[in-house]
């Protein structure tokens, strides 16, 4: 009985073996992916080659590894696939050329979207109706909101 | 209130600019390589003869990726057969045999018959990333100086080789007049 618990406790922890071997990892390998992870495997929709299966994903990264091997620094591997597949390759537009249009539209349009709006409801705010055609009040209007208010009183 | 009238023209732009991005093909990338000179790339040919691919100075050259396992390098065969006897007094044409084995690569020479001076084994790929290349089939046009001139990505048809060949062979007549 205690045998076959043990046992049960034994296949139920199998499936942490798996983690197991994740943990022994090269240096080198992080590396290649934190590089990999940069660039856009050119054949997919949107996917980095370091999640990609396909074949040139894969032969990119071997080209990573190789320079890495060859003591290029992760600023020139880049550059290297920029210069043959364009800024395209880098999944991060860069933040020069036609690049930094792309980093800068989106906070240029929520500063215009901003000033219009301000400019909107100052304008409603200074131009509002009741400013320009307050209803004057008789004396004889004065007389009856104080004649209504006593009776409220009482 | 003339400040919506400001708001139009900005929203005509920026409808303007998603029609471009919604219309336009995702799959279609620009090539940084056009203007610039050919890579020089040493290995062998299909044969096993060492080569030097892109050295093709004096004379204009269309470099084409193609494979055995690719279909639609099936379909262009036919234009480049056609192309190489029609063009082949004017133009080089030369292969890159892409991520190929090299006996389906020569069956299929064999079998469908083989347009190029020579086709660069280019077994691993290298050769491919070095170009750039993202699929196959791929062309290159360089003029006469070696320059990369136009690229196309996809199949090539009758008419975008003739197109092609007029461009590389229009800038060598011009270079020659200079």
């Amino acid at each position: 009985m205690n045998n076959k618990f043990l046992f049960f406790i034994l296949l139920l922890s199998m499936p942490l073996m798996v983690c197991a071997v994740d943990v022994a990892e090269d240096p080198k390998e992080r590396e290649i992916l934190e590089i990999s992870k940069k660039l856009r495997c050119t054949v997919c929709q949107n996917q980095p080659i370091s999640e990609s299966r396909s074949k040139l994903a894969g032969d990119m990264r071997d080209v990573v590894a190789e320079q890495l091997a060859r003591g290029k620094s992760e600023q020139q591997i880049l550059q290297y696939f920029v210069e043959r597949y364009g800024d395209y390759v880098l999944i991060k537009p860069p933040s020069s050329g036609n690049g930094l249009l792309v980093w800068a539209f989106p906070p240029l349009l929520l500063i215009t979207a901003l000033i219009f709006a301000v400019t909107v409801m100052r304008r409603r705010a200074t131009s509002t109706p009741a400013n320009k055609s307050a209803v004057e009040l008789s004396e004889e209007d004065r007389e009856r909101i104080q004649r209504a208010r006593k009776e409220d009183k009482e | 209130m003339k400040l919506w009238w400001g708001i139009i023209p900005a929203m005509i732009v920026l409808f303007g600019l998603l029609g471009y991005g919604l219309t336009s093909n995702p799959k279609h990338i620009p090539s940084p390589l056009i203007g610039k000179t050919f890579p020089q790339l040493v290995g062998k040919d299909l044969t096993g003869k060492d080569i030097t691919l892109g050295n093709t100075k004096g004379r204009p050259t269309i470099v084409n990726v193609w494979a055995s396992w690719c279909v639609s390098c099936r379909a262009e065969h036919r234009v480049l057969v056609r192309g190489a006897k029609a063009y082949g007094s004017k133009v080089d044409l030369i292969g890159i045999n892409y991520k190929d084995e090299l006996p389906d690569a020569q069956r299929w020479l064999s079998n469908f018959g083989d347009p190029y001076l020579w086709s660069y084994q280019d077994l691993s790929g290298r050769a491919g990333i070095e170009l750039g290349v993202y699929g196959v089939p791929e062309t290159f046009f360089i003029d006469a100086q070696g320059m990369i001139v136009k690229k196309i990505a996809g199949p090539l048809t009758d008419e975008t080789l003739r197109e092609g060949v007029e461009l590389i062979t229009r800038s060598d007549v011009a270079a020659a007049k200079e």
